[in-house]
C-alpha cells in the first residue's frame, strides 16, 4: 500500500494539475471570504441577517471557508472522479495492476493519497480564506482580535476538520462514481448531478428527506451543524454510514470487475 | 495431428493435449481456458503451452481472443472456466508471479502530461524497484534502473519530454521499457512493433533476440507475421478463441508444401518438361504466369511448370531438363511462408495482417 501511495503522488504532483487545482480552490476560497465579509450588515444566502458582531466572534475566522464548503466538495469529487476514472479510460490502470496486482492495496494507496491531497486542498483554501478575511475585515469595521485568540484558533481548527471530512465525503462519492462508470466525464457529471440538483429537488419536494440525503448531510457536517435541522452528531453518524457503504461498494467493484479498457 | 506442447499440428486442426500435468519447462500453461461475455465465447477451451526461455509468437486474426487471453494471464480478466498457470503459479494469484513478469497490453498507455521518465518512475515506485536498500540508495537504484531500460529501448534522449508529445514508435518503446523495469523472467508484449518504422522494428527485433538470449521467456503477439517468422522459435496460432497450432515455427513451415517453379525458354517445352518430371515421380502442374490478370498486359506471359518438391531437388531437376534438351529461362524455389500458412489455416484474409517484403 505504501508503494501505491507513493506512486500516486507522481501524477498528482504534475505541475499543471497541481497548480490548476490550487488556483481553483484559491479562487473559490477568496470568493467565500469576500462574500462573507461584504455581507456584514446585510443578509446571507438564506436571507438571515449577518451582523458585524456575528463575524467578530471567534467563529468568524472560518466563516469565509465554511461559506464555500459545497464548492470545495465539488472540487474534491471532481479531482477524485477524474483521477480514478482517468486510469480506466486512459488504460493506465492495467499497467498499474500488472505492477501491483493486489487490487485492494493499490486502491487503498490511491485513495489515501487522494485523501491527503483533498485535505491539502482544503488547507490551501483555508489559508487563502483566513488571510483574505483578515485583510478585508477592516474595510467593514469587523474587529479581528477574537479571531486571533485561542478560542478563535480552536474554532478554525474545528472548522478545518469538519470541512476536510465533508470534502472527503464528496471524494468518496467521486470514487464510487469513477469505479462504476470508468469515465472521468461521466463520473464527474453523474456525481455532481446527484450532489447538486437531484438532492436539492428531492429535499424541496419532500423536506423530511433532507435528513437522510448524503450530500446534504455532508454540508451540515462541514459547517458544524449550524443553521440546519439535523444535529451535527447525527449528521456525522449518517455521513459515516453512507461513506462506509460507498467505500465498501467501491472496493468490491474495484476488486471484482474485469479490466477490459 | 494433435497440437500438444512442442508438437506441431496441421493447420486448421484444433490441438488437444492428453496430459493434465503442467510440464516443468512451461512458462505459461493453460487447460480449457475459457472466457465468456454473456453468450459470446471469446476464448474457447484454450490449451496453451509457452516453453520457458523461448521467444514465442502469438498470432490470430482480429477478434481471435489474443488480448483477452493475455489479460487473463495477467490477472486483469477472470477466466470463466479452465485453469491457467504463469511461471508455475495460478492466475488466480497474480501477486505470486507478476513481480517476475513484464507486460505491455494493447499498446502503451501512460499519463500524457508526465514525461516518459516520470511515468516509469510511477511504475517503478509501484513495483518497489530498488526495495531493500536505504532510502537514498533506493532512489538511486530506481533511477539507475529507469536509465537502464530507457537506454535499452533507445529512448534516453527524449526521456524528459512529455509522453503526449511522443510519436507512436516512441510510445511503444516506453511501453517496452516499462515492461522491462522489474527485470522480468517472462515478458508479455502485445504488438510491440506497432507504429515503428523499419529501423525501429529492426531495433526491437534485435532487443527481443538479445533478451531471449539471456534466458528470458518472451511471449509476443503480432500482426507482422514476417516478424514472428523471423524472431520466434515457437508459435501459438488461434482463431475464434480456439487453438489452431502451437509448436515450433520451423515444424509448421516444414509441414507445408515446398515447390520448385520453372519457366522453360520455349513455351512449347512446358508440357514436355512436366512429363519428364512426372516420369521421375514428381507431382507437377502448369500455370500461366500473370494469369490472374484479367486485363490485357504488355508483360510477356509464359507457362510455369510447378513441381511439388523440396528445394534440395532443384539442381537435379535442372539436370533432368537439360538431359531432355529443355533450356530453362528461370528456376526458383518457393516455400510457403508464415503468412500464407496462416491465411490457409485461418481460412480468411485479415486486412491487418501484413507480410512485409511479400512472399517469394
Amino acid at each position: 500500500m505504501i508503494n501505491s501511495f507513493r506512486s500516486e503522488w507522481v501524477p498528482l504532483l504534475r505541475p499543471r494539475f497541481l497548480f490548476g487545482t490550487v488556483a481553483a480552490v484559491a479562487a473559490v476560497a477568496a470568493l467565500g471570504a469576500m462574500l462573507t465579509i461584504f455581507s456584514a450588515g446585510s443578509t446571507d444566502f438564506d436571507g438571515d441577517p449577518v451582523t458585524v458582531a456575528m463575524l467578530a466572534a471567534p467563529s468568524g475566522i472560518s466563516e469565509g471557508l465554511e461559506a464555500v464548503t459545497i464548492l470545495l466538495g465539488v472540487v474534491a469529487l471532481s479531482v477524485t472522479a477524474a483521477t480514478l476514472a482517468g486510469e480506466y479510460s486512459r488504460g493506465t490502470l492495467r499497467n498499474q495492476l500488472v505492477a501491483q496486482p493486489h487490487r485492494l492495496r493499490l486502491l487503498a494507496g490511491k485513495v489515501l493519497a487522494l485523501a491527503v491531497f483533498v485535505v491539502g486542498v482544503v488547507l490551501a483554501a483555508a489559508v487563502v480564506a483566513v488571510a483574505l478575511s483578515f485583510a478585508l475585515a477592516p474595510v467593514k469595521g469587523i474587529p479581528t482580535d477574537q479571531w486571533a485568540s485561542l478560542s478563535g484558533l480552536a474554532a478554525l481548527g474545528k472548522s478545518l476538520v469538519n470541512v476536510s471530512l465533508g470534502s472527503l465525503g464528496y471524494a468518496v462519492v467521486g470514487a464510487l462514481a469513477a469505479v462504476v462508470l470508468r469515465s472521468p466525464a461521466a463520473a464527474i457529471a453523474v456525481g455532481l448531478a446527484y450532489a447538486l440538483p437531484v438532492e436539492m429537488l428531492v429535499s424541496r419536494i419532500y423536506s423530511p428527506a433532507a435528513g437522510w440525503l448524503p450530500m446534504h448531510l455532508m454540508e451540515v457536517f462541514s459547517v458544524g451543524g449550524t443553521g440546519y435541522a439535523t444535529p451535527y452528531q447525527q449528521a456525522g453518524l449518517r455521513v459515516g454510514v453512507f461513506c462506509a457503504v460507498a467505500a465498501l461498494l467501491t472496493a468490491l467493484m474495484f476488486r471484482r470487475r474485469d479490466v477490459t479498457a | 495431428m494433435p497440437a500438444a506442447p512442442g508438437v506441431p499440428a496441421a493447420p486448421g486442426v484444433s490441438g488437444v493435449s492428453d496430459t493434465r500435468v503442467m510440464p516443468a519447462d512451461a512458462a505459461v500453461w493453460t487447460r480449457g481456458l475459457t472466457k465468456e461475455y454473456g453468450p459470446r465465447r471469446v476464448v474457447d477451451h484454450l490449451d496453451l503451452f509457452v516453453p520457458a526461455g523461448a521467444l514465442s509468437g502469438f498470432v490470430g486474426p482480429n477478434g481471435a481472443g489474443k488480448s483477452t487471453t493475455l489479460r487473463m494471464l495477467l490477472g486483469l480478466v477472470r477466466p470463466s472456466a479452465g485453469e491457467a498457470f504463469v511461471l508455475g503459479e495460478p492466475v488466480t494469484s497474480p501477486e505470486d508471479y507478476l513481480d517476475r513478469t513484464g507486460a505491455m497490453i494493447e499498446g502503451p498507455t501512460f499519463h500524457p502530461g508526465l514525461s516518459g521518465r516520470r511515468n516509469l518512475e510511477q511504475l517503478a515506485l509501484l513495483r518497489g524497484v530498488g526495495r531493500g536498500s536505504g532510502l537514498g540508495h533506493r532512489r538511486r537504484a530506481r533511477r539507475e534502473r529507469i536509465d537502464e531500460v530507457l537506454a535499452q529501448v533507445g529512448l534516453a534522449g527524449r526521456a524528459d519530454d512529455r509522453f503526449g508529445t511522443y510519436s507512436l514508435g516512441m510510445k511503444q518503446r516506453l511501453g517496452i521499457a516499462a515492461a522491462l523495469l522489474p527485470r522480468p523472467k517472462l515478458l508479455i508484449l502485445d504488438e510491440p512493433t506497432n507504429g515503428l518504422d523499419p529501423a525501429g522494428i529492426r531495433e526491437i527485433r534485435t532487443l527481443l533476440r538479445d533478451l531471449a538470449g539471456t534466458g528470458m521467456t518472451i511471449f509476443v503477439s503480432s500482426h507482422l507475421l514476417s516478424e514472428v517468422e523471423q524472431i520466434c522459435d515457437h508459435l501459438v496460432m488461434i482463431r475464434s478463441g480456439r487453438m489452431l497450432f502451437q509448436g515450433h515455427v520451423a515444424d509448421l513451415l516444414a509441414a507445408e508444401d515446398p515447390r520448385i517453379l520453372m519457366v522453360p525458354e520455349r513455351d512449347d517445352d512446358a508440357e514436355r518438361l512436366a512429363a519428364v518430371l512426372g516420369s521421375a515421380g514428381l507431382r507437377t502442374e502448369i500455370e500461366m504466369a500473370d494469369e490472374a490478370r484479367s486485363l490485357p498486359t504488355l508483360v510477356e506471359r509464359h507457362p510455369v511448370v510447378v513441381a511439388h518438391a523440396p528445394d534440395g531437388l532443384a539442381a537435379g531437376i535442372n539436370r533432368l531438363a537439360m538431359r531432355a534438351g529443355i533450356t530453362l529461362r528461370s528456376i526458383r524455389t518457393h516455400r510457403p511462408n508464415l503468412e500464407e500458412t496462416f491465411l490457409r489455416a485461418t481460412g480468411d484474409v485479415d486486412g491487418d495482417l501484413t507480410m512485409r517484403g511479400g512472399a517469394t
